[in-house]
């Protein structure tokens, strides 16, 4: 038998989800596990179906939260890249904000929240300000390794060879950042999806999202919509991961033939 | 020898000495700004209010007569340690299995991959279903959270023992328990501390967030949380500050362990954000 090696690969990893969840099913069906308490793989296909065909609710929750993901984390990622840079070319800014940062990142980000629901209320920009911090400390952080571990020598034989400080920052600096600047955009989509859901959970009253879907779900004991969130939170976050940010990694560093960090 | 020891410990007084100058002074500044009353104290406390209002709730007692801020704090304490107890127990052995044999590895990195990436607050309200509110739903899912890290560097670990190893010890007649304990363990230890470090942080990091939903009473979080619904800004503040320092604290542990054990033995494996 010649089966194509990509197939194999795929069949190789599917395969024993297939037997779990046909294990889950089977156990659920004959009710082993209560499922009151425990959804069945079916059952969360129904719900699916429930919730996009007959009555687009999980579309809409979907797209609040998409909404506020990428509002967070553009701002996060730009901000915290501009920042990284700034601190990793000046000797005197990284002398003061790193000790700030180290303090900062040791906070978890989700017990900003509170303060923020506080400060600017249950809305959008609660959950798009978690999402933000959430974005910004690994960026930043990466960004600023990246810059400050590039080799001196580099820079001193651009400049021997006439470079202005314009090429030396598009043409050195940056690209040699480019390979720490993407591990970090690439951890910072992991936490902003983490505090998009922590954020929509603890804002309770705010319309949309999938983490108040689940959470909604709870005080009901729906625990159909609870697995149903569960699974479009892994499958959300697998797929902004390996669509996006491994196209961006494949049209720059892969290309441009540096190497690709393993994490 | 004995100067560059001499000479990283000096760096890293220096170090610390900058970072809580840098702190105090931010403090500073910021309690002069908010004298001159540009902030509204009702949204940005001052740092005098801020401490003395975690000296209140630490010098108020509880009916059983404990501080009120240090039944916050033990309680969100021993969750960290029971969860990150029972993550540590059951994720290294998987792991050593899952990088034992080829099979366990097929079946289990599947599931790992696809769970490994959900946060885990949303794990709660499912957790809160089944074992209702207080300290049962927030460890298991600390525990839950934690045990992934542990379970995936464990895994790798034991995977990347070079074969060459492995052979040159069973043609010299080791049988499998020296194997597993001479070989197996000390070269996969610097992986398995990795993943260690990462799953007590994502533990402490899901617990506090699981405590301010599962109505639990007492912990960090809560009063955090709770602080909001009375608009008690200060404690906000406060409590984000003890969760800094706490962490703070919990990291310098883990370093010294890991200078006492990993970096002693000749271990070191460049440190992965």
């Amino acid at each position: 038998m010649n089966l194509n090696p990509k197939v194999l690969r795929w069949l190789r990893f599917l395969s024993p989800l297939t037997v779990c969840l046909a294990v889950w099913e089977v156990l659920t069906f004959f009710n082993i596990l209560n499922p009151r308490l425990v959804s069945s793989p079916s059952y969360i296909m129904l719900r699916m179906y429930d919730l996009t065909v007959l009555n687009p609710t999980l579309l809409v929750y979907l797209y609040r939260s998409l909404y506020r993901l990428a509002l967070g984390y553009g701002l996060g990622a730009l901000l915290g890249i501009s920042f990284g840079i700034l601190m990793g070319m000046n000797r005197y800014v990284h002398w003061i904000a790193s000790p700030i940062l180290s303090l900062l990142i040791s906070i978890p980000t989700i017990a900003w929240v509170p303060l923020f629901l506080y400060l600017v209320g249950i809305g959008d920009e609660t959950v798009i300000l978690a999402i933000f911090l959430g974005c910004f400390f690994a960026v930043v952080y990466n960004t600023m390794n990246g810059i400050r571990s590039i080799k001196k020598e580099l820079i001193w034989a651009s400049k021997t060879m006439g470079a202005d400080s314009e090429t030396i920052f598009f043409q050195v600096m940056f690209p040699g950042a480019l390979v720490s600047i993407i591990t970090g955009l690439r951890l910072a989509v992991g936490y902003s999806w983490r505090a998009l859901v922590g954020a929509e959970m603890l804002a309770s009253g705010i319309s949309g999202g999938i983490g108040r879907m689940i959470y909604a779900a709870r005080s009901l004991n729906d625990v159909n919509t609870m697995f149903t969130g569960l699974v479009i939170i892994a499958l959300g976050g697998l797929l902004i991961d390996h669509l996006i940010l491994g196209l961006l990694e494949k049209i720059t560093i892969e290309k441009w033939g540096m190497v690709r960090r393993r994490e | 020898m004995k100067i560059g020891e001499f000479k990283s410990t000096l760096h890293f007084f220096f170090q610390s000495i900058t970072l809580l100058a840098i702190f105090v002074a931010f403090l500073a500044l910021w309690e002069l700004v908010s004298s001159l009353k540009i902030l509204n104290p009702a949204l940005i406390s001052r740092p005098s209010q801020i401490f003395q209002d975690l000296w209140k709730l630490l010098s108020k007692t509880t009916l059983t007569g404990q501080s009120i801020l240090i039944t916050h704090v033990a309680s969100s304490l021993y969750r960290l340690f029971l969860s990150f107890l029972i993550a540590v127990i059951t994720g290294v052995s998987l792991g050593i299995l899952m990088g034992y044999s080829k099979k366990v590895y097929w079946f289990f990195e599947p599931l790992v991959t696809l769970v490994m990436p959900i946060p885990g607050i949303a794990w709660a309200p499912i957790f809160m279903v089944w074992l209702g509110f207080k300290d049962p739903p927030i460890i298991a899912v600390g525990a839950l959270a934690g045990f992934f890290p542990i379970v995936y560097n464990t895994a790798v670990g034991v995977r990347s023992v070079k074969k060459e190893f492995i052979w040159a010890a069973y043609s010299m007649g080791a049988d499998e328990k020296t194997m597993f304990l001479k070989v197996l363990l000390p070269s996969s230890a610097p992986y398995i501390f990795t993943g260690v470090k990462l799953g007590l942080a994502r533990s402490w990091r899901t617990i506090i967030a699981v405590e301010m939903i599962a109505a639990s009473l007492w912990g960090l979080g809560f009063m955090i949380f709770d602080a909001r619904d009375y608009l008690r800004p200060s404690i906000i503040y406060g409590g984000i500050m003890i969760l800094a320092f706490i962490y703070l604290l919990i990291e310098g542990l883990v370093k010294l362990v890991e200078q006492e054990t990993i970096e002693k033995w000749g271990m070191v494996r460049r440190e992965a954000v």
